[in-house]
């Protein structure tokens, strides 16, 4: 795994390097470089399988950060390549054409968090939500409580009590 | 594909012939660790609320009940479980802090109004509630908040015996955050605390890596958070409802902790308290000791000038001159009355009330007066011997000790009393003689049982620690005098203190006796308050209770002289933190009366 | 081979233009378009698939999912850790078991938490009891999907077996939730072992019975074999993991691969096979069956007696993990289950993001897979996925 990084450093300017386990890294790349990198590592370094591909809202950071999780069968090692895309005008290069199911992540990316992937077969067609008209709902911002609160019928939740507040209104009301 | 394919799945008519696996109703009856309906024991449920905190679904919400009455230690309010929002994950039963929540394994209840699904359960009966099988705590030590407290680190007996160098060490950063963490934040505490300090919020500050707020949350309620930190009597520990299944949450050392880590300079700027607009009126605070301090600090907050006189030469009272260094080192009285007086209150040491200056001239120079003089005249035993020379009060002797003044140190002592002061001063002793003569040789005896003597668990044990004998149940009969020497205290065993009506009334076996050898008698069996400095033409007017003690407004502290306020141990107590609080409650009390 | 054959040329529909891309005019009355689901019978789960058919032969597929979606993952980021478990198994509806180790595992890893062996031991058994209940049930459902019901009722019936046992030992039949962080939350009952050992040789015989039913059935072969056939091919394009890329060649396992808790211990070795139709699809299951029955059985001989369960971990309420991510897969009865998990050092996870083995098999996959099978074969051919939508649409 080591050597694996330095090779990688060496060709890609790659930063934040995490050994989570002996076999799972973590590494931050520059969102040009992403793609680039992702290829290389299927083509030249035989990561063959594309394991997922997610996305963090760092809301307070105005970032989405993107995760491609890839996989070397033959070596058993897993690589996470992260890199960050501004929230405001949320748009990455599409890597549909690397394997057939990175379609469906970017567009699920594309309705959950708004992030647009040109290019990327049917990104623009709805993949869960039918007729949503919020903001994309995996966005740190959307509030699924008030949500649900304002479109459906929530039912009554009693009022309930804390201790602390009650036992003073109980045993200590004037003080 | 061959024609074997064709006939060899007919093998399944073979099934044709076999009784069928199908249920009958009724329906059968759930494993024994099921999770179905919810039980509660009510009687030992405490209303902590800790259920509903971990319920993911915000399917409980804890209600008052009508049976159940609401006390020191039990909210009286009761989980009610909706079943509209249940996933019987049960983490609510693995959660209780008593262990009385549980679920039954029935499964089955049809109802026509789906509202009718959300009862309290053990107090709205079901058909479930006897049911003994279903899930329960898992078994053995699991538990989803540790159970005991990180290990306090103090000075080994032999280390401190011979010294009144402050014994326990108090946390350290790591262990007060592990301690922080334990508190399930439900509250139930502040109830209990006399001062009713925001103890899960200063916990929680803690939590957050946040002192410095700690410190802040501790200053509304208690401006004696370094005093209170070590010896404070901590009743809110004896109802934390972490004690119900482990150790209670070590609430009176994160106090300290909090106190310790703010040093002295910062205070006033983490405090933020320089502002206050001054109103121009006076009020005049006998005695600085807990209540005077805290009455003085609040007052100052509300914008009131304050002298505060003091008898002594130092500001503290008993926790300077009854307290023992080893529990509370004369610095840290000195952080938190520092800090009080740096608020602009005026003190008059070497001041004595009816002798430098008379009690009148404070009704004409004040808006209000404050007197919390406290309890500092020892009660005698009065037994037969008890007017000998060698014959002393622990309350002067602890008194001398911090003042610095030479004391008698007998090589054999008997100390009478079973309370916080007799097991100071037994302690302190002990210090004197192991300096003295190389070895310890106190004895101490009380009226009570071992199980019922009033001090403090960790004071016996750390007596015995340092060699003390601790030797409860005996009553007092006489100090034996010959020739003018004390030889030694007479003693019968005493079979109960109190009667059955709760009154103090022992009794004795007198064909028990005892004889615990001395050279020098302590006794400890309280104080009484000296109210002398009251001229008598005031004590006629104050009203007083059948019992001929003076009355107060139990919220204001206000006696029947409007101006006049009391409060510290003359009136309840005795401990700090009554007196804490009383001196809170007064000052607010006193601005009622001069703000109104 | 075949004395009936179904398969009549269509090559000519649908037309392609210059580029391969398919030409497809409703309105030539040469398409019918047609939606299988989202109703439950027939297919897998609630989700559906769109189908443009040229006679009774598919030429397009497109799976539609949304008909389950809660959002589950967008609710764990605003629950404790310890509450996240209960939100996490509802992921997956079948085998929610993967669901709790996964979370658990990746908060344990976040957190620095050592689970005790006991826990591990249990948590295996745990695994390997929610495989065999979804197998049992899935293996003769294909079946099924033919129209042979008989299969689907045993299946039914071996899952109850097993859903007994879940009873007793973790207190719920669908729902477990029996892990939790730090470890479990109980031992084995007294006369477990002796009870799943019964169980376990019902469910041998069982099998064997099936074998007969179905794998030696001249209509499940004639209907199974050589349709809907990957390629190997597909296998790293695709992301195919689990029994699919097993069938096809491929050797891989999580349990081997990665192994975790304590499948080192264990001695199996996974079935493969070397030709992904929907026959050997659905053997290679009926082979793990077997396997998973004697992975029990080792478990249960192997694991020690008492022990502590449950790491002391921090207090449920203000568990906080510090800022980090991981990913931590396991081997679901259909492939790689895994979970990615991201941490910002407060008390609740910033995302938890699930990786469904169905959400390559039952999009990308199944697409493609279903150009040019007959529309009988539709809910077979989803069947021998195992497709499964709950775990795509979280
Ligand atoms: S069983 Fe779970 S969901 Fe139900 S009340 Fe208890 S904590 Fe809430
Ligand atoms: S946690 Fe237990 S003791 Fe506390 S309110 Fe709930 S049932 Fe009662
Ligand atoms: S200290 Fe004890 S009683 Fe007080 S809030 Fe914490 S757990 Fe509850």
């Amino acid at each position: 795994m080591n050597t694996l990084i330095d090779r990688l450093a060496k060709l890609f300017s790659i930063s934040d390097v995490v050994h989570q386990r002996p076999n799972l890294a973590f590494v931050t790349t520059p969102m040009e470089n992403t793609i680039h990198l992702i290829t290389h590592l299927r083509d030249r370094e035989s990561f063959s399988l594309f394991v997922m591909l997610s996305c963090v809202d760092w809301i307070e950071d105005n970032q989405f950060q993107l995760t491609y999780v890839l996989n070397n069968p033959t070596e058993k090692i897993d690589v996470g390549i992260r890199c960050f895309i501004n929230r405001d005008s949320a748009t990455m290069e599409s890597a549909h054409y690397l394997w057939k199911q990175v379609a469906t992540y970017q567009r699920e990316l594309k309705e959950m968090y708004g992030i647009d992937f040109p290019g990327s077969p049917r990104v623009d067609e709805s993949f869960i939500l039918e007729g949503w008209d919020n903001i994309p709902p995996m966005r740190r911002d959307f509030d699924t409580k008030k949500y649900s609160e304002e479109t459906f019928f929530p039912r009554e939740r009693p009022q309930s009590n804390d201790p602390a507040q009650y036992m003073k209104s109980k045993l200590y009301p004037d003080e | 594909m061959s024609f074997k394919d064709v006939l060899i799945p007919f093998k399944a008519w073979g099934n044709f012939f076999k009784e069928p696996v199908t249920l009958k109703n009724p329906m059968r009856e759930a494993a024994p660790r099921y999770r179905g309906f919810h039980k509660n024991n009510v009687n030992e449920c405490i209303g902590c609320g800790t259920c509903e905190s971990i319920c993911e679904n915000e399917a409980i919400v804890m209600i008052p009940v009508d049976s159940v009455e609401t006390k020191n230690g039990d909210s009286g309010l009761r989980p009610m479980v909706d079943y509209g929002r249940c996933c019987w994950c049960g983490l609510c039963v693995d959660v209780c802090t008593t262990n009385s929540l549980s679920l039954s394994n029935e499964y089955t209840w049809v109802a026509e109004d789906p509202e009718e699904m959300k009862y309290i359960p053990g107090v709205d009966k079901k058909p479930w509630d006897e049911n003994e099988k279903g899930w329960k705590k898992p078994e053995g030590n699991f538990s989803y908040y540790p159970l005991e407290r990180p290990h306090m680190q103090e000075l080994h007996p032999e280390d401190r015996d011979h010294s009144f160098i402050e014994i326990v060490k108090g946390y350290s950063d790591e262990e007060a955050l592990l301690e922080a963490d334990r508190c399930v934040e439900c509250g139930i505490c502040t109830a209990t605390c006399p001062a009713h300090m925001g103890i899960p919020e200063y916990i929680k500050a803690i939590r957050n890596k946040d002192v410095e707020e700690g410190l802040r949350i501790m200053y509304e309620t208690n401006p004696l958070p370094e005093i209170c930190g070590r010896i404070c009597t901590h009743k809110c520990e004896t109802v934390c409802s972490l004690g119900h299944r482990g150790e209670p949450i070590s609430i009176r050392w994160l106090k300290r902790y909090i106190a310790d880590q703010v040093p002295t300079s910062k205070y006033a700027e983490v405090l933020r308290q320089d502002s206050v607009e001054q109103n121009g009126k006076k009020v005049a605070i006998v005695g600085a000791g807990p209540a005077g301090l805290s009455a003085a600090y609040y007052l100052r907050q509300l914008g009131y000038s304050v002298t505060i006189f003091e008898k002594l030469i130092a500001a503290g009272g008993m926790m300077r001159y009854g307290i023992p260094e080893y529990r509370l080192p004369y610095d840290q009285i000195d952080k938190d009355v520092d800090y009080i007086l740096a608020q602009g209150v005026d003190i008059k040491y070497n001041t004595e009330i009816g002798k430098d200056i008379a009690f009148e001239k404070l009704e004409q120079d004040f808006n209000a007066v404050y007197v919390a003089t406290g309890l500092h005249s020892g009660r005698s035993t009065r037994v037969p011997g008890s007017d000998h020379a060698m014959v002393f009060q622990a309350i002067d002797l602890l008194r001398k000790i911090t003042l610095g003044e030479p004391i008698e140190v007998a090589e054999k002592v008997v100390v009478i009393g079973g309370g916080n002061v007799a097991m100071d001063i037994t302690r302190s002793m002990a210090r004197l003689q192991k300096i003295k003569y190389g070895k310890v040789n106190v004895i101490a005896t009380a009226l009570e049982s071992e199980d019922k003597m009033p001090a403090d668990r960790e004071e016996i044990v750390e007596a015995r620690e340092e060699n003390a004998v601790i030797n409860p149940g005996w009553g007092p009969r006489e100090i034996v005098v010959e020739n003018n020497t004390v030889k030694g205290l007479k003693v019968v065993r005493c079979l109960s203190v109190f009667d059955e009506t709760g009154r103090f009334n022992p009794s004795f076996d007198e064909a028990d006796t005892n004889f615990f050898e001395a050279d020098m008698v302590v006794e400890s069996i309280g104080q009484g308050a000296d109210l002398g400095f009251i001229p008598a033409s005031y004590m006629e007017k104050l009203e007083k209770d059948p019992r001929g003690r003076i009355k107060v407004d139990p919220h204001t502290y206000q006696s029947s002289l409007e101006w006049l306020f009391m409060g510290g141990d003359i009136i309840e107590g005795p401990d700090v933190i009554h007196g804490v609080a009383n001196g809170h409650k007064a000052a607010k009390g006193i601005d009622l009366l001069l703000n109104k | 081979m075949s004395f009936l054959n179904l398969k009549a040329d269509r090559s000519k529909y649908p037309q392609r233009d210059a580029d391969g891309k398919m030409q497809i005019d409703l309105d030539s009355h040469k398409f019918v378009k047609l939606w299988q689901g989202p109703n439950h019978p027939g297919v897998t789960g609630n989700m559906s698939v769109e189908l443009t058919l040229a006679g009774d032969e598919i030429v397009e597929a497109k799976t539609h999912v949304g008909y389950l979606h809660r959002g589950f993952e967008k609710l764990i980021e605003r629950r404790l850790f310890i509450q996240g478990m209960q939100t996490s198994i509802r992921m997956c509806v079948a085998e929610p078991d993967s669901n709790e180790y996964v979370y658990c595992t990746a908060i344990e890893e976040l957190s620095n938490v050592e689970i005790p062996e006991m826990a591990k031991w249990i948590r295996t058994l745990i695994l390997e009891m929610a495989r065999l209940q979804s197998l049992v049930r899935v293996v003769p459902g294909q079946a099924g999907t033919f129209g042979l019901g008989l299969g689907v009722q045993w299946g039914v019936y071996m899952r109850e077996l097993i859903l007994d046992r879940f009873e007793e030992l973790t207190g719920g039949r669908v729902y477990h939730m029996f892990m939790t962080p730090g470890g479990v939350r109980g031992l084995l009952p007294d006369g477990f072992k002796t009870r799943m050992e019964e169980n376990l040789k019902e469910i041998e015989s069982f099998a064997h019975r099936i074998d007969d039913l179905i794998f030696n059935n001249v209509v499940f072969k004639k209907r199974a074999v050589d349709t809907a056939v990957i390629d190997p091919s597909w296998i790293d394009n695709y992301g195919i993991t689990g029994f699919v890329a097993r069938s096809a060649g491929f050797n891989r396992d999580v349990r081997k691969s990665f192994p975790y808790l304590i499948y080192d211990q264990l001695d199996f070795e996974p079935k493969v096979m070397e030709y992904s139709d929907i026959y050997n699809r659905a053997k290679v299951r009926w082979f793990d069956i077997l396997t998973t029955v004697d992975l029990i059985r080792q478990i249960m001989r192997k694991m020690p007696e008492k022990g502590d369960f449950k790491a002391q971990t921090p207090n449920v309420l203000h568990w906080t993990a510090p800022k980090g991510e991981t990913y931590v897969r396991s081997e679901s009865s259909r492939g790689e289950y895994g979970m990615y998990v991201v941490t910002d050092g407060t008390n609740k996870p910033r995302r938890v993001n699930l990786r469904g083995v169905s959400y390559t098999h039952a999009i990308c996959v199944l697409e493609d897979l279903l150009v040019g099978v007959n529309i009988a074969d539709v809910a077979a051919v989803m069947v021998s996925l195992q497709t499964c939508p709950p775990e795509i649409e979280r």
